[in-house]
């Protein structure tokens, strides 16, 4: 058994213990607050219609990376992410720290000012835009955006940086192949992902009358009952195309309305209990929505780590959606080159796994699985019986770690990447939800 | 009616006698006391206002990278046709929840203002105590005592005294009832101003004639209490039709409000234009459907502003 200084078995029990993520976009945002922050701001950039976007020509097609990364790192790196998305600990005097970022300090020098302050992409996003807009810096070194509209609009105007591929060799060395060279960002010109996960479809098998297997079971009320399918909004005409054979990454405003007839089918069926932004695990954990569009980390630190074993995560017959939460430099950004650094750590697999451990998502680096079902083995001959199990448990999650058969049911969701793409989108699915 | 011009003429003579300079200085005086608030007004409320409206006129996306100023009135057209559903079941929803807050605060506030005594003030804390928590929080709290199998569902059904496809939460009663909570302090605290300055003598004197203790109420407290009623009306009124809080905790499909296609609008979409388009008809709606009320009932009164 090969002892790893970077982890103390008691810290990541402690760290077990003090576990208490819901799902990590979930996380109850103040929705008042939510509006009455960004209002200002958005009329605010709404008016600056004059400023000229300060990210060089929108859509340039120039490759070069930005010059930004060259030169020394500065003190600080400013992180934005997702609440619950990396490993924490608790040290002697109680105070809550990140591991992995601790250990990057003290390899490198550089502190890192971690915030878990991104709630939606949207929101966040539109905190941002003025900025970026007006080609002021935003605060930010690394902002992590799901593949979509946003990182769209992000990556389509140059408000983030053109990475420098000569400084991440772990990507190069470690990167999984669906993390490397995405469709949303050929070459990883842009980005590289933090974690990923699919969207597929969660029950509680004690509550469901018959086996779920695929799609149109959601709209059966004989299998799922009515008013008892949570569906996520964001995501669903995606899952939906999918399921339905369309490749999302090549569909137009025809496939689109396919997929919105289906899912008016689906509310006719009043199978549907609620569309939600986030916070859907609450009622499903309650009961509420038994049946659930989910996330698969959701699902599975429910069933593994938190003792629900009638939880099941299903990636239906037809497929599932595939996403990447991605990091990002934006224009502006004070210490590209630390933030280099930063991103590139996270794809050395030992750090890597600390991540995973904690997340339970999909990790874009290479080399985690090997790593978890060591640790396991470690806990096992320390007698820590039960979370040598639940590691073990989550090695052999195939939603964590999936085979290529699995992979190829799944896929990214449509690349929206023009305003009248966008507008001809809502107007189709919009009346679905808006109701 | 009589009061009212007379009131104005007082107001439109002025001191008769006094010097120019002096006069001069008391009618700017107010101008300076105004002159903080109206500031603050001005910067946070009317000029955000003018870029709503500017705002509303634009065209563009986040695409494009900035919006543009077109005169885009297809905006406000597009958005009236295609959320026609949502901004009639708003108001309705509203009208209902302040009919329902007027029902429960009147009965409760009459008693405190008529019978409270020296726990008048105890008792007026009570119900303004829910304030000291966020009142998303407390929405919150609905989903827990109200989920389909929580604790005051579940028992019921596991006895067998509600059938299991029971529900409240994700219906429009559940949307209703959490705006009616939310929004009660908003109607209770006006009306208690109102009948709080109630001369009691005024009743006693209706008795004294003979009247009964209904007749009482009727033509005495009631009348005076009209303007409370008014006041608590607009409190409860305006901002429960551009609630989605509650709609977005408690409600299901089929129980959205206009508030959450403005939410949905500005924070998911991103599309300023036909948020603040949305913004302008709700509220332009708003003063319309109070001024005719405020036609019915009268506003020549203090107690909006007494209770504020």
């Amino acid at each position: 058994m090969t002892e790893r200084e970077d982890r103390d078995l008691t810290d990541r029990l402690l760290q077990d213990a003090m576990r208490t993520r819901l799902s990590r976009r979930s996380v109850l945002r103040g929705a008042g607050v939510g509006v009455a922050g960004i209002s200002l701001a958005s009329l605010l950039a709404a008016c600056g219609e004059d400023g000229d976007g300060g990210g060089g020509d929108p859509g340039g097609e120039t490759g070069a990376p930005a010059d930004v990364f060259a030169g020394e790192p500065g003190d600080t790196v400013n992180f934005a992410n997702w609440p619950l998305y990396l490993d924490q600990a608790k040290d002697k005097d109680g105070n809550v720290y990140h591991p992995s970022l601790k250990l990057f300090q003290d390899a490198t020098g550089i502190s890192v000012n971690y915030e878990d302050v991104i709630q939606s992409n949207e929101e966040f996003f539109g905190k941002l835009q003025p900025q970026l807009q007006a080609g002021d810096p935003t605060g930010w070194d690394i902002i992590v955006i799901t593949n979509g509209r946003q990182f769209n609009v992000l990556t389509g105007n140059e408000w983030v940086y053109r990475l420098d591929p000569s400084k991440r060799p772990n990507f190069d060395a470690n990167a999984t192949p669906f993390a490397k060279d995405p469709s949303y960002d050929p070459g990883n010109a842009f980005s590289m992902p933090w974690q990923g996960g699919f969207t597929g479809i969660g029950y509680d098998a004690s509550k469901v009358n018959g086996p779920v297997t695929k799609l149109d079971d959601l709209a059966n009320p004989a299998i799922v009952g009515t008013d008892s399918v949570g569906m996520l909004t964001s995501d669903m005409p995606d899952f939906v195309m999918i399921n339905l054979g369309i490749d999302p990454v090549n569909s137009g405003p025809a496939e689109w309305q396919e997929a919105a007839d289906w899912l008016l089918m689906q509310r006719e069926s009043g199978t549907v209990r609620q569309y939600y932004d986030q916070g859907y695990i609450d009622d499903f954990v309650a009961g509420n929505a038994p049946v659930s569009m989910a996330w698969s980390g959701d699902i599975l630190y429910y069933k593994v780590w938190a003792g629900y074993p009638d939880f099941e995560f299903l990636i239906p017959e037809d497929g599932a959606l595939l996403w990447q939460d991605n990091m990002l430099v934006p224009v502006g950004a004070e210490n590209a080159p630390g933030a280099a650094q930063v991103m590139d750590w996270y794809f050395d697999p030992k750090i890597a796994t600390m991540v995973t451990e904690w997340v339970l998502y999909l990790s874009p680096a290479g080399g985690v699985q090997e790593r978890i079902v060591e640790d396991a083995a470690a806990a096992l001959d320390d007698g820590y019986k039960g979370y040598a199990n639940k590691l073990t448990m989550t090695a052999e999650s195939e939603f964590a770690f999936p085979d290529d058969a699995l992979l190829a049911k799944t896929q990214f969701g449509t690349n929206i990447t023009s305003d009248e793409q966008a507008e001809e989108w809502d107007n189709i699915f919009l009346p679905i939800t808006q109701q | 009616m009589a009061t009212e011009a007379l009131t104005a003429q007082d107001a439109s003579a002025g001191p008769p006698t006094r010097g120019r300079s002096y006069a001069g200085r008391r009618r700017r005086a107010p101008l300076w006391l105004m002159m903080p608030g109206g500031v603050y007004l001005l910067i946070f409320l009317i000029v955000p206002m003018g870029l709503l409206v500017y705002t509303s006129l634009q065209s563009g996306g986040a695409f494009s990278g900035r919006f543009y100023f077109d005169w885009d009135f297809a905006n406000y057209t597009d958005q009236i046709v295609q959320y026609k559903t949502q901004l009639i079941r708003s108001v309705s929803y509203s009208v209902i929840v302040t009919i329902a807050c007027l029902l429960l605060a009147y009965p409760m506030t009459y008693w405190i203002a008529f019978y409270g005594g020296r726990w008048k003030s105890s008792i007026l804390l009570l119900i303004l105590l829910p304030f000291f928590v966020s009142f998303v929080i407390r929405t919150v709290q609905w989903r827990f005592l109200l989920g389909d199998d929580g604790i005051i569902f579940g028992p019921l059904k596991d006895l067998g005294l509600l059938p299991d496809s029971f529900r409240v939460l994700a219906t429009p009663v559940a949307v209703v009832a959490g705006i009616t909570y939310n929004f009660l302090p908003f109607t209770a605290l006006p009306l208690y101003v109102a009948l709080e300055r109630i001369d009691k003598s005024l009743v006693e004197a209706a008795k004294d004639l003979y009247s009964s203790r209904w007749k009482a109420f009727r033509h005495v407290v009631w009348p005076l209490s009209l303007p409370g009623v008014f006041a608590a009306f607009l409190l409860t009124f305006v901002p429960a039709t551009g609630d989605y809080v509650n709609a977005a905790i408690l409600g299901g499909p089929g129980t959205t409000m206009i508030g959450n296609i403005i939410q949905e609008k500005f924070l998911r979409e991103l599309n300023y234009p036909e948020a603040a388009a949305l913004s302008v008809i709700l509220m332009v709606a708003m003063l319309i459907l109070a001024s005719i009320y405020a036609r019915i009932l009268g506003t020549e009164d203090d107690t909006l502003t007494t209770a504020l």
